[in-house]
């Protein structure tokens, strides 16, 4: 016990310091982690609102192949995102393994299905009535999809914090396409493996209060626009 | 004309909800959709409304062929807006909620504001512009829906039940708005209702829907009943197991009845008149309509009879009178 509280009095103290290592490795993880979840939204948001609003042949395996695959583990992403950058690979030649932007390419692949399923869920329970209001009103098809945004906001914002969730505290993809580079690719989860390992437990500690603090904000953030939404 | 609709059907799966052959819609005067649920009202209304696209037939409005493909679609259902029954309106003030149509329209600003007054004025709602629009009561969402539909100045404005989800006081007042709405804004309308009552006081003409068919004037008094047979082989139809009426049909069982209003014939209480097959009753409405009277007897079930102007003059005809009134074989139908 006495040990838990000694390392969480020094990462309070490693934090206060302001030491440039360790919000370096705070900034490079919340660069990747937004990165990846600004990526995988802007790409799985009108996927999802297109799923759900056309008809089309297969949509419901479709739907449960995204279902299954937010339970994709994040080893299986790294290696076949590993398969494609090494150098012998399809895409080896672009020199993509252990940067930040191979990183942001696994993280986006986990976490599409995330947003996308979100997505469906949220607007495929919306009331049928918005649209059929919106389009009588004189609506096209991309200002309907805009009120139906606008009336699941809630429901696909919680989705993308999720996602951000999934990403920010994952460690396979940022282990096996990052490499853990000290300045460069280091995020908070591979640096508390690595003090793991190293048999050093104060930096882990600061750096998963930092995780806790910055999921605290953000919902916090959150429920403070719902909030004043009135919703 | 306004529309013209030619060999419609419309099906969900191996259902057919609307088979119209044809129906014309003339400008500028309020028509209503009568019929019971389920009777493709509110399918017709949205096809009307170019929000749903039917399975076969075409539909003119204005001269033009619709598609239902393209943006062309979008422009012309720009002159058409549907006011939904029980209408939501979208989590945000009654202003945002009424400038969403002027906006798509590209009108500006300062013209927004002016528009949204003047039809918020009309509803009624003007107290109600900086009110979250999710927190009113039904009555007020369905005014704030008619004023978001009018403030787009359509040139038809399509009701699907308008009061169907109100009070009765606020019944009076949206009658009173579509009443307004047709002769000072010169709107087309048309409104489904399953109230024959509100469709013949409010509308110049009633279209009335039975399982998706225009049906004729004379299915005005649909009732459900039994077949029975007499000693002698004789039909009659047993309606709420209180009004006996002989039939011709080969069917048997459960039916429906049909009385045509038209056909009915009525007595005074007292004096000359048939004595078999005569039922009493008493006039409990009266409705002016466009081409002559509607008189509704209770006879133990409310019968609707349609009386020429001259006729209700002639026989000093009132509301409470007692009448005795006789269904001739001709008026009635089993479907």
């Amino acid at each position: 016990m006495d040990f838990l509280i000694d390392s969480f009095l020094s990462a309070i103290l490693i934090l206060w310091s302001f030491n440039p290592d360790v919000y370096f490795i705070i900034y490079v993880s919340l660069k990747v982690s937004l990165s990846a979840t600004l990526i995988a939204s802007l790409l799985g948001i009108p996927t999802g609102f297109m799923i759900s609003f056309k008809e089309f042949r297969g949509k419901r395996a479709v739907i449960i192949v995204l279902n299954s695959l937010m339970a994709l583990p994040t080893v299986v992403v790294g290696l076949l995102v590993y398969a494609f950058i090494c150098r012998k690979g399809l895409l080896g030649i672009l020199d993509l393994l252990y940067t930040q932007t191979a990183m942001v390419i696994g993280q986006v692949i986990l976490i599409f299905p995330i947003v996308t399923s979100l997505t469906i869920a949220a607007t495929s329970r919306v009331d049928e009535r918005y649209r059929k209001t919106a389009m009588t009103l004189g609506a096209g098809p991309l200002q309907t999809a805009l009120v139906i945004f606008r009336e699941t906001r809630f429901g696909i914002i919680a989705g993308v914090i999720a996602a951000f969730g999934r990403v920010i505290s994952e460690i396979g993809i940022s282990m096996m396409l990052g490499g853990n580079a000290k300045g460069y690719t280091r995020t908070m989860t591979t640096a508390m493996a690595l003090e793991y390992d190293k048999g050093e437990f104060v930096l882990g500690v600061a750096l998963g209060m930092v995780l806790l603090l910055i999921s605290l904000t953000i919902n916090i953030f959150f429920k403070y626009i719902q909030g004043r939404s009135g919703a | 004309m306004l529309y013209e609709v030619k060999d419609l059907k419309k099906t969900y799966g191996d259902r057919t909800v609307l088979d119209i052959p044809e129906l014309i819609l003339e400008r500028g005067i309020i028509y209503s959709l009568l019929g019971p649920n389920g009777s493709g009202k509110t399918t017709l209304l949205e096809i009307l409304a170019l929000l749903v696209p039917p399975k076969t037939g075409e539909i003119r409005y204005e001269n033009t062929r619709i598609d239902f493909i393209g943006d062309n679609l979008t422009s012309l259902r720009r002159e058409i807006v549907m006011v939904q029954q029980d209408p939501v309106l979208f989590t945000t003030s009654v202003y945002k909620n009424l400038e969403f149509g002027l906006k798509i329209r590209g009108v500006s600003k300062r013209e927004r504001g002016m528009l949204i007054r003047e039809s918020l004025d009309l509803v009624k709602m003007h107290d109600f512009v900086d009110a979250e629009a999710h927190k009113l009561s039904g009555g007020e969402t369905q005014r704030v829906a008619i004023a978001q539909a009018l403030v787009c100045s359509p040139k038809v404005m399509l009701f699907d039940e308008p009061t169907s989800s109100v009070d009765a006081e606020s019944q009076i007042d949206i009658e009173n708005i579509i009443r307004e709405i047709n002769s000072q804004k010169e709107i087309s309308v048309m409104f489904t209702t399953h109230n024959l009552t509100q469709a013949s006081r409010l509308s110049y003409k009633v279209i009335s829907l039975f399982e998706g068919r225009i049906a004729p004037q004379r299915f005005q008094n649909i009732f459900n009943g039994r077949i029975t047979t007499d000693g002698h082989g004789n039909r009659s139809c047993l309606i709420h197991d209180k009004i006996k009426l002989p039939v011709r049909t080969d069917k048997t069982g459960d039916v429906k009845l049909s009385i045509d209003p038209m056909k009915i014939m009525i007595f005074p209480d007292q004096g000359p008149g048939p004595e078999e097959n005569i039922f009493v009753g008493r006039v409990i409405q009266m409705i002016y309509e466009h081409d002559g009277v509607r008189a509704i007897a209770d006879i133990g079930v409310p019968l609707n009879i349609i009386l020429s102007r001259k006729e209700v003059k002639d026989r000093h005809l009132f509301v409470g009178d007692d009448l005795r009134i006789s269904c001739p074989s001709d008026a009635t139908e089993v479907l």
